[in-house]
């Protein structure tokens, strides 16, 4: 996505538009005004007297709301800046946008006012991969309001315009002829209403229909928003960057939190934007741990939504499984139709252990048993899915291979690219893949559903098979992966049980699970930090030196925030403070140079080259687990850890930060205070917020 | 009584059984209205944590969920999907979507492959 396009977004409903406000998509442009995964505006053009308008700033006041500033002309001529155009939009409750042109001349001014409005209907799978519809469209103009429909047998979307002023409607849009008067103004509203399905009067007047659930709750969300900052723990400190990124997390946090129909009233993270405003598991349950600290609700709801949705039988497309966690749930009319997987999809090799190790983190710091024990059927059932049916090769290790093989994922892993697994040459490995972070994820799960089963579920003997499985997965992991004249862990397993050699990020993930050998510890924390791995703003998803190493490869060098925070956690696991800090220092000063908000990668270019994290070029923002990568790094160099009915803090804070407090971190204790100073040496910052103000962003 | 057809068997199945432990954490009334070209065959299921009871009742339900027969059959042998048909509009579905979806987990219904592992 370019720097230019601006976003607006209340769970799942977003706009993406140009600096202008306008929303001109094309087949695979992700612009528009989206709702359930369905695109509802694709054309929105707004035009004075004929002409475009030209952006002289953007106001991004809240991330539900923006006020574009314009004059009349596109740049290059003459503007004429007697005009001023005002859009300002909001999905407060539905899109809204308000219009007000003001006339700074001596004269009166005569004036076209032009709104081009069109709707594709496209679902969002549909614009990421270029696809025809099947339906019919209608367009309907008249009694001062347009409406666009689409139609597929029983599957109906529409998109209903309305103004507060008058002007003559077609079915291409909407025109306004008004006269200003010298230095007056005029103002107009326009409401753009998203129906998802259709539903008859004689329906609606039974009760709720799924449609009208669907429409937006009316709620403050400047309210809301001003609770939820308030209640998440106070943070001061002497390096100012700190408290900014502190802000655009929770506030990005916030803004991604998703409560789709059928969600009871809680909300837990979407995966980010523009493309992942849905439900996943992977991306869920990784944001949830990240923030826990701060916001231990969302876990809560997570892990309630995805026991409700885990897998039941044996399902080829959907490759649904018992005991299995959902990978991915769409709303779009592909799903609907079967055409994709959905509703939901299972594909995913490592959301059902991470299930558990929610659950059990979860406990840890609220002390919720309550929940401990409501999940514990549906725990039971994801650590039954670990041997019983993600051991594809019967060899004890999670593996994965995909059951659709027309629409499913090749890598259920979350380096989910097509070229992420790769020996030292190059080459790609067959199918299945049993990389190596799943049998750390398998590990911790187990050892953790044994201290639930123990002290909540009553089953001393469960606890005890697990812990034994658990101690046998370590052994024979540690000899398995294990690559001697590297001191360094595969990256997988082939389907032949041969290492897959490379050395990658994926090593710093066995550290936080706990799976690695202590002897095979200190070699694993030295690699992190090497110059092949650690960029000097974080550790590359590849090591340069490896066949397929690239700098602005999705997978393969770049950096990925969120990667880097459980590689933190990890090194402070294994009590290598020192290298945990200096993770935190590059990821946290790269974040000051993005204004606070992480992408999702950025290119693995060497710090002393490059002095500022390069972006990748496509990437999401803002995304979930990079929103949570600051809060994850702010526990690890906190050194926070439940302890009982204790939080213990254990500082080891980068010298770039001279002095932090956390105040009032909730959880089972109520709420503490945590206090540390900057006392471990890092290379000295070289950046601050303000370079980051010279940049688009 | 033998059922005259899946959804009637589905329905006598669910009714006959002591407990659904996919249902134990759910409580409600659901109404399914089965749509045939002269007549809509309506149910009644009772859900009180996994204790379940079927009725032709016309007492009152916190979800109601519309389709075709031939559809819900279709939903039964696993030939379709209950959410992607909710998705679709196919089953309409009024009140409380929440009980529909937890419902839904017992599609489909018949298929040989189904193991509710519920350990």
């Amino acid at each position: 996505m370019s720097d230019s396009q601006v976003k607006i977004l209340d769970g799942n409903t977003f706009v993406v538009s140009g600096e202008s406000g306008d929303i001109e998509a094309s087949y695979n442009d992700p612009g528009g005004l989206f709702s359930y995964d369905t695109r509802f505006l694709s054309t929105w053009v707004l035009t004075v007297n004929g002409e475009r308008l030209t952006p002289l700033s953007v106001d991004d006041m809240q991330y539900f709301e923006t006020r574009f500033f314009l004059v009349p002309g596109t740049g290059t001529v003459y503007s004429d800046a007697r005009l001023s155009v005002i859009r300002q939009r909001s999905l407060r409750n539905g899109f809204h946008e308000d219009l007000t042109i003001a006339n700074y001349d001596r004269n009166p001014a005569v004036l076209t006012i032009r709104l081009e409005a069109g709707s594709d209907f496209a679902d969002l799978f549909e614009v990421k991969d270029a696809l025809q519809k099947r339906g019919s469209y209608s367009a309907r103009a008249g009694d001062g309001r347009l409406v666009f429909a689409y139609r597929r047998e029983s599957l109906s979307r529409s998109t209903e315009i309305r103004s507060s002023q008058p002007c003559a409607v077609d079915e291409h849009g909407l025109t306004f002829e008004i006269t200003i008067e010298p230095h007056g103004t005029w103002k107009a509203g326009l409401d753009v209403n998203a129906a998802v399905l259709e539903t008859s009067e004689e329906d609606e007047a039974e009760g709720p229909t799924l449609a009208s659930q669907v429409r937006q709750q009316p709620k403050d969300m400047a309210d809301d928003l001003a609770r939820w900052l308030a209640e998440a723990p106070r943070l001061q400190s002497d390096w100012d960057p700190l408290e900014i990124i502190y802000r655009r997390s929770l506030i990005d946090l916030a803004a991604l939190r998703f409560s789709p129909v059928g969600a009871g009233r809680g909300s837990f993270p979407a995966a980010g934007l523009p493309w992942f405003m849905a439900m996943f598991g992977r991306d869920s349950i990784l944001t949830s741990l990240q923030v826990l600290p701060f916001k231990p609700e969302l876990a809560r709801t997570t892990l309630r939504e995805l026991g409700r949705w885990q897998g039941l039988r044996v399902e080829d497309f959907r490759e649904e499984e018992p005991g299995r966690i959902l990978h991915e749930l769409r709303y779009g009319e592909m799903t609907a139709f079967e055409e994709r997987p959905h509703s939901p999809y299972y594909g995913s090799a490592d959301a059902t252990p991470l299930f558990v190790v929610l659950l059990d983190e979860y406990e840890r710091w609220t002390g919720d048993s309550g929940l401990v024990r409501e999940l514990e059927p549906e725990a039971r059932a994801a650590l039954n899915w670990i041997d019983e049916y993600a051991d594809r090769q019967g060899n004890g290790y999670i593996s994965y291979q995909r059951r659709n093989e027309e629409t499913g994922l090749e890598n259920q892993c979350w380096k989910d690219s097509w070229d992420s697994i790769s020996y030292r040459d190059g080459t790609l490995p067959g199918f299945p893949r049993a990389t190596c972070e799943l049998q750390g994820y398998a590990y911790d799960a187990k050892m953790r559903g044994a201290r639930l089963a123990r002290l909540f579920w009553g089953d001393e003997a469960f606890a005890q098979t697990l812990e034994r499985q658990a101690a046998d997965l370590k052994r024979r992991f540690n000899e398995d992966f294990w690559i001697e004249d590297g001191e360094y862990f595969a990256i997988a397993l082939d389907a032949d049980g041969r290492k897959v050699d490379s050395l990658t990020s994926n090593i710093g993930h066995l550290l936080w699970s706990g799976i690695v050998n202590d002897d095979k510890a200190r070699p694993i924390a030295r690699h992190l930090i090497s110059e092949r791995l650690f960029s000097g703003w974080g550790v590359r998803t590849l090591a340069k030196g490896e066949g397929r190493y690239n700098p602005v490869g999705y997978h393969v060098g770049t950096i990925w925030p969120f990667d880097n925070s459980f590689i933190a956690w990890g090194l402070r696991r294994y009590a290598f403070t020192d290298e945990a800090a200096q993770i935190a220092a590059g990821i946290m000063e790269a974040a000051a140079f993005y204004t606070g908000r992480l992408p999702e990668a950025f290119g693995g270019f060497p710090r002393l080259m490059t002095k500022y994290p390069v972006e990748y070029p496509t990437a999401c923002s803002p995304q979930a687990w990079s929103t949570g990568a600051p809060l994850l790094l702010l526990r690890t160099a906190l050194g926070l850890e439940p302890t009982g009915n204790h939080l213990l803090v254990d500082p080891a804070l980068p010298n770039i930060v001279g002095h932090l407090e956390l105040l009032d971190i909730p959880g089972r204790w109520g709420r503490i205070d945590a206090y540390a100073r900057g006392r471990v040496e890092v290379p000295p910052p070289i950046t601050s917020i303000g370079h980051a103000s010279d940049r688009p962003h | 009584m033998e059922p005259t057809d899946d959804a009637e068997k589905f329905f006598q199945q669910l009714g006959g059984q002591d407990r659904e432990p996919l249902l134990a954490k759910v409580r409600g009334w659901v109404r399914f209205e089965l749509l045939e070209p002269d007549r809509t065959d309506r149910w009644l299921v009772a859900v009180d944590r996994g204790a379940i009871a079927v009725s032709h009742s016309d007492g009152p339900a916190e979800c109601t969920a519309r389709l075709d027969r031939a559809l819900f059959v279709q939903l039964c042998r696993g030939e379709g999907n209950m959410i992607a048909a909710l998705l679709r509009g196919a089953v309409v579905c009024i009140g409380d979507v929440e009980l529909l979806f937890a419902i839904a987990r017992l599609f489909p219904a018949f298929a040989p492959e189904r193991q509710p592992q519920r350990l």
